[in-house]
């Protein structure tokens, strides 16, 4: 549990400090002006590939519980509460 | 079973029931009607966005009435009556009870409906749903507009009157040996969705009065000619219609909490977590309202706040992705056609989610606000999410209602194209979004990437039309000719669920 | 019911709670840098109405439908409503504002390539919404 939590904070630190100096570096006279573009798209990007990732861990648990689960499965056993026959 | 249809009832003996299974009926039969004509009004605009010139709508104004009215009709006259259908013919089962708390109460609810959705389609009015001022007030033509007004004024009452229905049969009609917390989580979610009306919806019929009144003259609440902010009404709106989202969402999520464990031959994996996930999103629901507004010229101030309350209600959601899935896990599941629909569901309500949490970053937003992301983004939550789970649920509840099995093969069919037709149409929006193509536009520029997307989005629209087609042949069909269904277990799963499906109904 | 292990649900709620709270903090520190205008940004007024973009420029030159700029430098616009709720887009340089009658809402950015780009209409203003466009031509620097 803190492994993943202490893991999780290595990451955003890694990913923040980047797009923090690449952004303070930004000054206020002409040619040095914050490119709106480039700021915005990069934080797109980087949530897409953090949604991209999660979606695949969430399909991926999708498609092999049904696969696993499913009821012609050779290795599929009736569940305890069929038992009883009440769930 | 309330609809045997080799065997009719009366129709007037179903028209002036009150009681909980006829009036369900009424709402169910009444919200298909509807899905199917919505429907087919998307086909209509996916028609004329084929490419760019003019296909089939020879002008912008029609256009905009069709995809205004196409808005209006699913959220207000299909889905939220689909939800009041199986609300009714269930929730008195549910808690053990002999009808809804207030039966003739019931019945003037539904009633409001179809005169409403007749105002509604009468009127063919042209500024969204969402009617925002100065538009809809100094530029909207009458009398569609004012038609539109008076249409939804009655669906909030209906909505209104539906929830303390709900709410008092729940709360004080319910038998005294079932403790809340041992109530099916499908009565919950119609708990707690009535709760969010009862606190939402008033707003909005606030402000659709404040909108009536300026657009005869008479007020300028929203008019900045006389002195109004057409902000105010965005935030009126938006109080509503964000808390508004999850009504729509949450009985889709407890019709699968009858599916899933149901078909998994297991229980829910944590009833607990199911209310608590519920209870949550009811409340943080109110928190985010104006992620819509982004755009609008609000403070920095502003937009954080709601960005973190739009962020805060994600946890409550998720939830429910973790409780099915881990009640799927350890069972052995008959993949027949209701949980399908409830598995695309889920798989479709998490890439929802994801395209609204980059949505509510504050700067992402100037990408994709009023783009066809935003379109692809709701339309999978409400196609995706509700349709899957509230479809799911009629197949289910078919051989009940009617005592008769669907076709299964068709319903399996009509699963698969859906489904492709539903990543076609609204993954693709998301991507259209990010180049940049608007919303709500009757022609677009021929830019080549836009051009190509449409095609792909028209054609897998046509996919989904081909589906409900085969959708409403399967319902009629097997109503009427279908095999009997073994009224004690129609799918063969074996077990006994914890409350009968059976209604009594007087008349039978 | 109530016999299930709880902790894996627990773990995967805490890492949906860190994966907002991460994309929270990004994106305020991403808007706070974007709202920041540069000091000596030129101003334009943005005029929105049924169905055209007009603007004005700090010295008085009046443009219709086209909006000629100078790369390389910041530009801060004001924009305004004549009639119903627009919104001015440039979506190539992701400036979006909604121009609503009765106030003045304002967005800056600074063009670093030079060319033609589509300025669009992005909230529903009626019959001829679809075709609110107009082109965004910036210049290379003396041009």
């Amino acid at each position: 549990m803190k492994a993943i939590i202490g893991v999780g904070m290595v990451l955003a630190l890694l990913v923040i400090v980047p797009s923090v100096e690449l952004v303070m570096a930004a000054g206020d006279t002409p040619g040095e002006y914050l490119n709106r573009v480039d700021v915005i798209w990069s934080l797109f990007y980087r949530l897409m590939i953090i949604a991209f990732t999660v979606g695949i861990v969430v399909s991926g648990m999708i498609v092999w519980l049904v696969m696993r689960f499913r009821e012609s499965n050779p290795k599929a056993k009736p569940t305890p509460y069929e038992k009883d026959g009440t769930w | 079973m309330v609809l045997e249809l080799q065997k009719p009832r009366p129709i007037w003996q179903i028209m002036f029931s009150t009681h909980h299974t006829d009036v369900g009926l009424l709402y169910l039969i009444t919200s298909l009607a509807f899905m199917f004509m919505g429907g087919a009004l998307a086909l209509l605009l996916r028609v004329e966005l084929f490419s760019p010139g003019v296909q089939l709508i020879a002008d912008s104004m029609t256009y905009n009435r069709i995809f205004t009215v196409h808005g209006t009709t699913l959220i207000f006259l299909f889905i939220l009556p689909s939800a009041s259908a199986f609300g009714n013919y269930l929730v008195p089962i549910m808690v053990r009870y002999k009808d809804m708390a207030y039966p003739k109460l019931n019945a003037v609810a539904f009633w409001m409906i179809p005169p409403a959705g007749a105002l509604i389609w009468l009127g063919f009015a042209d500024f969204t749903w969402y009617a925002y001022p100065t538009y809809s007030v100094i530029s909207a033509p009458g009398p569609a507009a004012d038609m539109w007004i008076f249409g939804l004024k009655i669906l909030g009452v209906s909505s209104i009157l539906g929830a303390i229905n709900f709410v008092v049969t729940i709360m004080k009609c319910k038998h005294p040996d079932l403790p809340l917390s041992k109530m099916p989580l499908l009565a919950w979610s119609y708990l707690t969705s009535s709760l969010i009306i009862l606190v939402a919806v008033p707003t909005f019929a606030a402000a659709l009065l404040m909108l009536l009144t300026d657009r005869l003259g008479a007020s300028g609440f929203f008019n900045p000619a006389m002195g109004g902010d057409p902000i105010a009404y965005q935030h009126l709106f938006w109080f509503t219609f964000h808390p508004e989202v999850y009504i729509l969402v949450i009985p889709a999520i407890g019709f699968m909490y009858e599916i899933f464990p149901r078909f998994s031959r297991k229980p829910i994996f944590s009833h607990g977590s199911g209310v608590t996930a519920f209870t949550l999103l009811a409340i943080v629901g109110f928190s985010s309202w104006a992620h819509h507004m982004y755009a609008s010229g609000m403070s920095f101030t502003e937009k954080t706040v709601f960005m973190v309350g739009t962020l805060a209600a994600v946890p409550a959601s998720a939830m429910h992705t973790f409780n099915f899935l881990a009640t799927m896990w350890g069972g052995r599941i008959k993949f027949a056609t209701p949980i399908m629909w409830a598995v695309g569901g889920i798989a479709l309500f998490f890439s929802a989610g994801a395209g609204g949490v980059v949505n509510a970053a504050m700067p992402l937003d100037f990408v994709s606000h009023d783009t066809y992301w935003v379109v692809g983004h709701f339309h999978l939550f409400v196609m995706g999410t509700i349709l899957f789970g509230t479809v799911g649920f009629i197949y289910y509840m078919f051989p009940y209602v009617t005592g008769r099995m669907y076709n299964e093969t068709m319903g399996k069919i009509h699963f698969i194209l859906s489904f492709v037709g539903t990543v076609l149409v609204f993954f693709t929006q998301h991507i259209l979004g990010l180049f940049g193509m608007p919303r709500r536009i009757y022609d677009y520029p021929a830019i080549p990437e836009w051009v190509q997307m449409n095609i792909i989005i028209s054609i897998g629209a046509f996919i989904i039309g081909i589906a409900m087609a085969i959708f409403l042949g399967n319902l009629i069909w097997s109503s009427a000719k279908g095999k009997p269904a073994d009224m004690d277990d129609p799918f063969g799963l074996g077990g006994k669920y914890y409350f009968p499906y059976q209604a009594k109904n007087p008349s039978h | 019911m109530g016999n299930h292990s709880t902790w894996p649900e627990w773990v995967y709620v805490g890492v949906v709670v860190a994966l907002m709270c991460y994309v929270g903090a990004e994106a305020w520190n991403i808007e706070r840098i974007i709202e920041h205008v540069p000091e000596d940004a030129e101003l334009i007024k943005v005029t929105g109405q049924q169905w055209l973009w007009t603007f004005e420029h700090e010295d008085g030159t009046k443009e219709i439908g086209e909006l000629h700029l100078e790369k390389g430098k910041a530009y801060h616009f004001e924009i305004y409503s004549k009639d119903v709720i627009h919104s001015f887009n440039i979506h190539d340089y992701v400036v979006l504002m909604d121009a609503v009658p009765g106030r003045v809402n304002t967005v800056w950015f600074s063009p670093d390539k030079a060319g033609e780009f589509d300025i669009q209409c992005r909230e529903y203003c009626g019959l001829i919404h679809y075709n609110m466009r107009g082109t965004l031509i910036v210049e290379d620097k003396g041009a």
